[in-house]
């Protein structure tokens, strides 16, 4: 029996860590068993955290579950037929709840699940059973959808000395002899993932009943990171052709050992020819790959690895005598870390290409002086409802909110410009208004010529009236209206030029 | 006002873009006949290439242009599946109110070569009843059965004085004054893109009642991120990794392109090396450096990769 099995939690006080999080779930729980219907509960955290396990717990509380994993193949009608016939029907026997379970939803795969997070959005709106889902990644473009829909629990990494503990009571319950430092050392190479500790120490100990620090390094681990790490210590430490090339024979995309590679060579080098040297061959390596990948003739490959192993080792004077740490490619984890602030770039940059005909790039591009006119209140408020932006949206072009003061002006503007128009339409027996307030952009809309006024004339009587009728909810559709009279104005006068 | 100006002030039909006369014509003579073969423009970014095709495309569908319209830019997806299947499905169907169907493809050089190819096949089958009009920077990015199956226009950069006509007409329609060197300097920034011309004078203009010179150069040096004179400046006094965090902070968080990032870092030296700040010999083997790199970016290399190394270069 696998380990991971045989000790996955059975009950709420048996999970690690994230203790907030356990109240939060017990309490939905609770609820649903009172007969209080809950949100979609939606799980979200890195591998080996627990979330399946809780999941499971969750499910020993009600009567029945359904679960739909990575392993099926989840499209729109698939999911329908399982799942969704279930989430709006009750069993026959029993009046109690069922579970609705589905794991890895952001796994859903775009053109196999065809549909998939669509059938989701959809019965997450009509059933009438409870359902939990979970999800490693925070930021999938999968999950934009089905978050707003549900209650967002993030299951964090189980701290190390937590893994540790577990890991020191499971080698009593199996009578393994474990070295305490091998036993610390795997709970720090687990990395939080509880998971692969297991998968690891069963692998070693099963049999053989004890753990040695030397042992972790036959099993390996998860990732192959350590042996990334050998490689590039070995490129920068050594100059021998033979052993260079035997070490840039190991098991990974050859582009993540040029990272890692050029990540370090500043780190190890110190004299500015030496990093021209090897960064130029990181460089020259990088081209082949490209080539590579554009040309589909991965026989460039040697000469890219070529360069960038036994170049940047021979790019060193001398050998340093010094210890480098040595560290993974902080340009990925600036990537992770600013994931999100990218995330908002390329929405917005998104909402511009739509209106703008322009590709994400071109639309990045003209951040720089967007920035500069949202400084100006008014003209903020008109391009950002122009081009449809939130509030996080509006956030990233400036520091705080666009005032309360000034939208509800510019609302008032607009609204005030409508009935303008239309007082100046079907009389002037009411120039008393209109003169109240003047803006430069009347002006605009008499140089319309009397003809079109009189076309136009229906549709913003309506708009008008309609207005009046539901002024919040309508505020948005006039104003699109408004703006595309104006647009046409606009358009009309340049005819006119 | 409504919205950005970019926007507003697009040229709605041929007669009115600016620059382009000749293509213009041309494209003219495709409205008068009701029919066009295959197009491709080529050209850099602000010249009029999607003006052009959008405005051919209403005068030449006429009422019903929208439903018989379909444009892809490079953001969408536009991969292998979206030529086979979107592209296709829009090919087959009869056009309605319209003599044919129209698909207008944005940026043609960052598709892939498979979708490229994908899409050269459907170029010749539906030509009864569908014509592309293909936008592109560099037209030697697309394969050649592309372009042998369009008639390729090749838009040049807008002339400064069609450029200044522009701006002048928008900042009156925007009741706004200007001093004529404020639009002067727009116009050396902009390097023949409208797009930026006009982006620079609605930035300059939201900061107050006049367009000064002083305003314009405000907006363009906020506009061009302090962050690239302060990284070749660390390169230089030999900060590699500052350097290069700065880079990565640059490309990575602001997603600036690797085609700016050299484009900006090439306009730096020159101004440093036209103050004086730089030895001549060192100049021309950063340029001779900076060259090499952008070859190799546009070979398909990481332009990451190949903007660390050349910030090497500097030091």
């Amino acid at each position: 029996m696998r380990w991971t099995d045989k000790y996955r939690p059975k009950a709420f006080k048996d999970i690690i860590g994230n203790g907030k999080q356990k109240k939060e779930i017990e309490a939905w729980v609770e609820n649903w068993k009172n007969d209080i219907p809950q949100e979609c509960l939606l799980l979200i955290g890195p591998a080996g955290t627990g979330k399946t396990s809780i999941a499971h717990i969750i499910a020993s509380n009600f009567s029945e579950f359904i679960e739909l994993n990575a392993s099926d193949k989840r499209s729109y009608d698939i999911i329908m037929n399982t799942v969704g016939e279930s989430a709006t029907t009750q069993s026959l026997f029993s009046n109690e709840r069922k579970l609705i379970i589905l794991d890895e939803v952001d796994g859903i795969h775009g053109n196999d699940d065809r549909g998939g997070t669509r059938a989701i959005g959809k019965i997450i709106k009509t059933s009438h059973h409870p359902m939990v889902m979970t999800a490693n990644d925070f930021y999938s473009k999968r999950l934009t959808s089905i978050k707003p829909k549900c209650k967002v629990i993030k299951i964090n990494k189980v701290h190390t000395n937590s893994i540790n503990a577990l890991l020191k009571k499971i080698c009593k319950e199996e009578g393994v002899i474990a070295d305490p430092v091998a036993i610390k050392e795997l709970a720090k190479r687990s990395n939080g993932d509880m998971r692969s500790a297991l998968n690891t120490l069963q692998v070693i100990a099963d049999d053989s009943k004890k753990l040695e620090l030397s042992d972790l390094d036959t099993v390996s681990q998860k990732d192959n990171t350590n042996n990334i790490f050998d490689s590039v210590r070995r490129v920068l430490k050594s100059k021998s052709i033979d052993k260079i090339k035997k070490s840039m024979m190991l098991d990974e995309d050859p582009t993540l050992v040029m990272e890692y590679l050029a990540e370090n060579i500043p780190r190890e080098y110190e004299k500015p020819e030496e990093i021209k040297k090897a960064y130029e061959m990181i460089s020259e390596a990088d081209l082949y790959f490209g080539r590579a990948r554009s040309s589909r003739n991965y026989t460039y490959w040697r000469y890219a690895t070529d360069f960038m192993g036994i170049g940047v080792a021979l790019s060193k004077e001398e050998t340093y005598k010094k210890f480098t740490r040595l560290t993974g490619s902080m340009a990925f984890a600036l990537m992770g870390r600013t994931r999100g602030k990218r995330a908002l770039r390329d929405r917005i940059a998104e909402k511009m290409s739509k209106k703008l005909h322009v590709s994400n790039s071109v639309a990045i591009s003209m951040f720089p002086e967007l920035e500069i006119m949202f400084e100006n209140d008014e003209l903020a408020y008109e391009i950002a409802s122009y081009l449809d932006f939130d509030d996080d949206e509006i956030k990233r072009f400036r520091n705080r909110k666009i005032p309360k003061k000034v939208i509800k002006k510019m609302e008032k503007r607009k609204l005030e410009e409508k009935a303008k128009t239309k007082v100046f339409k079907e009389s002037s027996l009411n120039v008393a208004i209109e003169n109240k307030d003047k803006t430069e952009k009347t002006s605009q809309i008499e140089k319309n010529t009397e003809s079109e006024n009189l076309k136009k004339d229906k549709k913003k009587k309506y708009s008008v009236k309609s207005e009046n009728e539901n002024k919040n909810n309508n505020q948005k559709n006039t104003e699109n209206k408004d703006k595309k009279e104006k647009k046409e104005t606009a358009q009309k006068s340049l005819f006119n030029f | 006002m409504s919205g950005p100006w970019v926007e507003k002030y697009r040229p709605q039909n041929l007669e009115n873009i600016v620059g382009q006369t000749h293509i213009m014509d041309l494209l003219k003579n495709y409205v008068d006949e009701k029919s066009m073969p295959n197009l491709m423009f080529t050209g850099p970014a602000g010249v009029g290439k999607t003006t052009a095709a959008l405005a051919l495309v209403k005068s030449i569908l006429g009422e019903y242009w929208r439903q018989n319209f379909l444009e892809l830019n490079a953001s969408d997806a536009r991969g292998i599946e979206t030529v086979r299947t979107n592209i296709k499905n829009f090919c087959r169907l009869k056009p309605v109110g319209a003599p044919f169907r129209i698909i207008f493809l944005d940026e043609v050089d960052n598709m892939t070569k498979d979708a490229q190819h994908a899409l050269r096949r459907e170029m010749e089958m539906y030509t009864k009843t569908a014509s592309f009009i293909l936008s592109c920077n560099y037209s030697s990015k697309i394969i050649d059965p592309i372009q042998s199956r369009c008639a390729i226009f090749r838009f040049a950069p807008i002339k400064g004085q069609d450029i200044i006509k522009r701006l002048e007409y928008i900042a009156k329609e925007e009741n706004f004054e200007y001093e004529d060197s404020a639009i002067q300097i727009i116009v050396y920034f902009a390097e023949g893109d409208m797009r930026k011309a006009i982006n620079i004078l609605q930035a300059s203009a939201s900061m107050g009642e006049k367009i000064t010179e002083d305003k314009v150069n405000d907006v363009v040096s906020k506009a061009r991120p302090r962050d690239i004179n302060d990284m070749i400046t660390k390169a230089l006094t030999g900060d590699f990794m500052g350097a290069r965090d700065s880079l990565r902070e640059t490309m990575v968080t602001q997603g600036t392109s690797g085609e700016d990032m050299v484009n900006q870092i090439y306009q730096d030296i020159v101004k440093r090396a036209m103050e004086g700040k730089m030895d001549p010999d060192i100049y021309i083997n950063l340029i001779e450096a900076i060259a090499q790199t952008d070859f190799r970016i546009r070979e398909g290399a990481n332009p990451r990769i190949q903007l660390e190394a050349l910030l090497t270069k500097f030091l």
